[in-house]
């Protein structure tokens, strides 16, 4: 009798997972950065490996764990695994480091170790979307046009996010942030969508193909999507290399641009991808109408918002043509089978948009509370100091110019200074400085990292879990 | 067609779709849109207990059985994102809608494990 052989689906231990995570994370180009930017490198991501020991990626996430540190980190590695699909060139050209580094990322060993822990990390951090979205009844084509067309009912209202940006207490330092959480979508725009269009299916590639030539500005590089949104940044100060704001990326901003990555790599969610194509492409114009009006008023006119009037122009074309010329047919193609799939990714973005749009809200609301938090600091640590509040300390010296790469708690925590100085940095241009006897109040799930301008700094993190409950 | 949205569960979870009441049944076997109101002799349905052979929703006056199978995979089309349901009715779109709380039997509200 011929021998044959036993098909098992591909399982890591929790114990094996942590292990590649960690061979992964080890890359010295993954390694913590001695500088807040990334410099015209677009292989350098900083993944703090030294943590990962500390995670488990092995189960979903909860919906309401989905912005903690370990969702974080999932979402970090993601995005330096899924890039490794696209090309990057420095602007400048190669220095004799970012070409080795070119090397290291597009590696063997790099991509090889990479794709061992995907499934896993995706299933860590959108697993709970299985949770969140369910798919039910009999749907036709006709109930899918009808369900659809219900988007264009949805009230054209500001978000949490450009609430925020307008309401802050430093709108053009929001502003910027809300820009640079962009770039790791807009920088690479439609290179995720490129995944689809590989391949052999009949019209409908072919169609999908012209909306990625608008994209792509026909071919004209001046006219590219990420083109206007380089001219975008750079018209407020900021820089439009890849990924130099890497440390900046709120983990939401993350996850959304690596949802698309997500279902455009994993081909058995072809379908999902349509339906979230639809709402992204359609509620585009009208945020793209706002954010061109935001940009202007914050920035008194001085912003490029070309990227943006350009979108609102060509996705009413693109959002027609996700219906008619992709989504329609496709149906015909395929079956009514494959509707609950559209219907799945059409929800399941929106889940992670909106998560995505909360998440910057609360990263202003932070930055903007930062000299609160300092203030607050008194009385937390006199509670701490009498006693009356007990919590985990890590006692920590570092010396002059060591960089706390940028990371997150999933508890809120107490910073005291007992020497030096340290430079708390809680956003881009955003920081309070931090002398002997003085601290800061750190919120749960909030992005910062610190600096020491001191010869040395001596400090101590407690970890009070609700720095609210210990001021009453 | 009428796209309705409604809660899953606590308030407005139950949309009368021209005087017919539903709501929205999670179970072990799948999520479903539920008459509420038996076809037998207009028993509570979204009181029904499931029968041990799993596939059946019993409504509690008479034991009436209706197809938990048909209304997982000829019901009507739903999705859920949340606690919010969103359901394509197969009626005229200026149906008359009224949405009110309808309780929930136990065996209606157990959601299905994520696999």
């Amino acid at each position: 009798m011929n021998f044959v052989p036993n098909h098992t689906p591909f399982e890591l231990s929790a114990e094996r997972l942590r292990e590649l995570a960690l061979d992964y994370a080890s890359s010295p180009i993954y390694l913590d950065n001695e500088e807040w930017e990334n410099s015209d490198n677009p292989y350098r991501r900083q993944l703090r490996p030294q943590i990962i020991k500390h995670l488990d990626f092995s189960e979903p996430l909860a919906a309401d764990q989905v912005l903690e540190y370990s969702a974080l980190a999932a979402n970090r590695l993601l995005a330096a695994i899924y890039e490794t699909d696209l090309v990057f060139l420095p602007k400048k050209g190669f220095t004799e480091e970012s070409y080795a580094d070119f090397r290291t990322f597009y590696s063997a060993t790099n991509r090889a170790r990479g794709e061992m822990i995907r499934p896993s990390l995706e299933r860590h951090v959108f697993g709970f979307l299985d949770d969140e979205v369910e798919v039910s009844g009999s749907w036709t084509k006709e109930s899918l046009a009808a369900y659809l067309g219900k988007l264009a009912e949805q009230p054209d209202s500001p978000s949490a996010s450009e609430k925020a940006v307008r309401g802050s207490s430093d709108p053009k330092r929001a502003a910027r942030n809300w820009l640079i959480q962009m770039a790791p979508d807009f920088l690479s725009e439609a290179s995720p969508m490129i995944r689809n269009v590989l391949g052999y299916y009949g019209p409908v590639q072919s169609e999908w193909f012209k909306v990625i030539i608008d994209e792509y500005g026909y071919g004209v590089h001046e006219t590219k999507h990420s083109t206007l949104f380089e001219d975008t940044l750079t018209s407020v100060g900021l820089g439009a290399d890849l990924h130099r704001y890497w440390q900046y990326y709120l983990t939401s901003s993350l996850a959304l641009s690596n949802y698309f990555h997500y279902l455009g790599k994993n081909h058995e969610h072809f379908f999902r991808y349509l339906g979230a194509l639809y709402y992204t492409e359609t509620t585009l114009v009208p945020w793209c109408r706002r954010a061109a009006d935001l940009l202007t008023e914050v920035f008194d006119g001085e912003a490029d918002v070309r990227y943006f009037t350009e979108h609102v122009h060509i996705d009413t074309h693109h959002g027609r043509m996700a219906l008619e010329k992709l989504i329609l047919p496709i149906v015909d193609h395929c079956g009514e089978s494959v509707i609950p799939e559209i219907v799945r990714g059409f929800e399941e973005f929106q889940v992670v948009n909106r998560i995505a749009d909360e998440d910057f809200a609360a990263q202003v609301a932070w930055m903007d509370a930062g000299p609160e938090n300092k203030r607050l600091h008194e009385p937390v640590w006199g509670k701490v100091e009498a006693g009356e509040v007990t919590a985990p300390v890590a006692h920590i010296v570092e010396p002059h110019g060591e960089l706390s790469n940028t990371h997150q708690h999933d508890g809120d925590e107490l910073c005291h200074i007992v020497s030096g100085t340290m430079k708390f940095v809680s956003g881009y241009d955003s920081h309070q400085i931090l002398e002997a006897g003085q601290g800061t109040v750190i919120w749960r799930n909030r992005l910062h990292g610190a600096i020491i301008e001191s010869d040395e700094c001596v400090y101590e993190i407690h970890s009070v879990g609700d720095y609210r409950a210990c001021l009453s | 067609m009428l796209v309705l949205t409604f809660a899953a569960s606590g308030v407005g979870n139950c949309a009368e779709v021209g005087g017919v009441p539903y709501v929205y049944a999670r179970t072990g076997r799948g999520a479903f849109v539920a008459p509420a109101r038996c076809s037998h002799r207009g028993g509570p349905l979204h009181l029904a207990t499931i029968d041990a052979s799993g596939n059946r929703l019993l409504c509690p006056w008479h034991d009436q059985p209706t197809s938990m199978t048909r209304l997982l995979r000829k019901g009507i089309p739903a999705v859920r994102s949340g606690n919010r349901v969103t359901a394509v009715f197969a009626v005229a779109a200026d149906t008359e809608v009224v949405t009110s709380h309808r309780p929930l039997s136990p065996d209606l509200c157990s959601a299905r494990r994520a696999g």
